[in-house]
């Protein structure tokens, strides 16, 4: 090995364990020190399972929502430009370019009892902020360029050619969509659906701010991690902190596989 | 069957890619849509496949009017210049895709997708994917998928551009044979003029979005309408200022003919290709057979006088 490979090495072994490294094992080293029996105490707290499940059905609504409407406006940009997909093209890029705060801010101004659209919904009876509703719309928001930003440039490449060859053969839409297209971004789709499930259940800022972080009510796992912390309830928080990891760790696993599946995939183009 | 194209015209966005064209391809024929790139003859095939709209004129199949009718009504097989294979599936399930779209029973559809094998020669084949077949295969994979479902018009998009000379040699006459033995109404594009008169008994050359003629290989080749088709088909020079085809010319006694300077000579197997000069300047070349060149025995430098031949009908 030369020097230079060497010393490139260690600074990127270096900086990696600084920044990502050194704080995991710290925050398993926490969550496990009174051992595993504490832990699985820690874990049946009243409060985290209600976050754990609130997590679970927020990711549950929002996601699938997310993966239909980024496929299905991947398609449409690509497939049936106009000046109207150029603009949605754009427009689906601004949640990556704004801070979740401000999009929980401006959620809450449209949305709550009093705002714009809030009042209106209030007389039907349905209350968005401060409850569920309010939680998954934050969510979709934030991851909502996760899935066709993977699935535009894979579509793109394709071409139409395998969609246009199939209708020559008597196949209609619906089922071009699901014997080719679909099955050409497979992988790609499930890139961003492991990166779409990782923002949603991520999320703290825009979610803190239209959930009203009540606990037991709307606080998600990332927000009752915060509140632990907050109310130095120090050992809850990092076992919380460790469920969350660990759900990382199994999606960027799952990552790693849908990426070399689309590599290889790509390899095939042409 | 029989197509006929009238006046049709398309437009991309205010470019005029097809200007009035009209045309009629006779009933098992092989048609070549011949032209350099850009002169829409691609386009003009997606409209005849229906994929594709276009903006005026009709289209009819043996006197059906079919120009508002989709693609995937219109039974026409199509097939694209990449062959657009369908990656995710084995080979024997892309051949058997317009089969089970027609839900054909499952014992039928085996056999007939076996006999489309055995016709391209893919047997030993299909259950491999498209990425593990070579240029020809993929070529070969996609005709038997356009055969599946015995369409009345074949429409191939420069079939054979994306392969390698020898492959493409094989391909040419095997395709050829096919389309005689099946008998199906084709199409084919091509931008090279010396595949066009191998393979079509019909040529149709476009060029800027007009069809310029339409007609045999040997009567373009002999009487083309213009010069565009003329300098298309095959190379021209001139003669005491006339185009002519270098084949035409031929060396004759001194004095009978044009007196000119040989400046070069050069060898390409069986063809020679003599360069030379007049009195005038004006640089012409004349198209030898190798056996020609040897006896004249021709030099850089000597005179040489030339005539148009007789079968040419060339003034000289």
């Amino acid at each position: 090995m030369t020097r230079s490979t060497l010393t490139l090495r260690t600074l990127v072994i270096g900086y990696v364990g600084l920044l990502v490294g050194l704080p995991l094992v710290f925050v398993f080293q926490q969550a496990f020190i009174h051992g595993l029996g504490a832990f699985w105490t820690a874990m049946r707290d009243q409060g985290m399972d209600h976050a754990i499940f609130l997590t679970a059905l927020v990711a549950l609504v929002a996601v699938p929502l997310n993966v239909i409407f980024g496929v299905g406006a991947s398609l449409w940009i690509v497939r049936h430009p106009s000046r109207f997909t150029r603009v949605l093209d754009t427009i689906i890029d601004v949640p990556l370019a704004i801070s979740p705060i401000i999009v929980g801010l401006v959620l809450e101004l449209v949305y709550a009892q009093g705002g714009w659209f809030g009042s209106t919904l209030a007389k039907l009876g349905w209350q968005i902020m401060f409850s569920f509703p309010g939680i998954v719309m934050a969510s979709i928001f934030v991851s909502l360029p996760l899935v066709s930003r993977q699935v535009i440039p894979l579509l793109r490449e394709l071409g139409d050619h395998q969609e246009k060859t199939a209708s020559t053969l008597g196949a209609g839409p619906i089922r071009i969509f699901f014997t080719i297209t679909l099955r050409s971004i497979t992988w790609a789709t499930a890139y961003g659906v492991s990166l779409t499930l990782a923002r949603v259940i991520g999320e703290y800022g825009a979610v803190l701010i239209v959930s009203g972080n009540i606990a037991l009510v709307t606080q998600t796992l990332t927000l009752d991690i915060g509140a632990n912390f907050d109310n130095f309830n120090t050992y809850q928080g990092f076992v919380g902190a460790v469920l969350l990891a660990l759900t990382s760790i199994v999606l960027l696993l799952i990552l790693g596989v849908a990426r070399h599946r689309e590599r290889k995939r790509n390899e095939y183009l042409a | 069957m029989s197509i006929l194209l009238s006046g049709v015209t398309k437009y991309f966005g205010r470019d005029l890619v097809l200007d009035d064209v009209s045309d009629e391809v006779p009933q098992g024929s092989l048609t070549a849509l011949l032209g350099p790139s850009g002169s829409g003859k691609s386009t003009l095939l997606r409209i005849i496949a229906g994929l594709e709209p276009l903006n005026k004129g009709h289209i009819e199949l043996d006197g059906r009017d079919v120009t508002n009718v989709p693609a995937r009504d219109r039974h026409i097989g199509f097939c694209f210049q990449d062959y657009a294979p369908f990656r995710q599936m084995t080979v024997f399930d892309n051949v058997a895709y317009g089969l089970k779209v027609q839900r054909v029973p499952k014992a039928q559809m085996r056999q007939e997708v076996d006999d489309l094998l055995h016709l391209v020669r893919l047997e030993a084949f299909a259950d491999r994917y498209p990425r593990q077949l070579s240029g020809g295969q993929r070529q070969r994979m996609a005709l038997a998928r356009a055969l599946a479902i015995k369409p009345d018009v074949l429409l191939l998009d420069e079939p054979f551009a994306a392969l390698d000379a020898q492959v493409r040699g094989e391909l040419r006459s095997w395709v050829r044979s096919l389309q005689r033995d099946l008998g199906v109404t084709t199409i084919l594009v091509t931008h090279d003029q010396a595949e066009a008169m191998e393979i079509a008994d019909r040529l149709v050359i476009l060029n800027e979005g007009r069809i310029e003629q339409a007609g045999t290989p040997d009567v373009m080749y002999d009487k083309p309408a213009n010069d565009f088709v003329q300098g298309f088909l095959g190379p021209i020079t001139t003669l005491n200022g006339v185009a002519c085809r270098p084949h035409d010319i031929e060396l004759c006694q001194p004095g009978l003919g044009v007196s000119a300077t040989v400046t070069d000579v050069v060898r390409l197997g069986f063809e020679v290709r003599v360069v030379v000069v007049d009195s005038e300047n004006t640089s012409s070349w004349v198209q030898l057979t190798h056996d020609e060149a040897q006896r004249l025995n021709l030099v850089v430098g000597e005179h040489v006088s030339l005539r148009a031949r007789m079968s040419a009908g060339v003034p000289a």
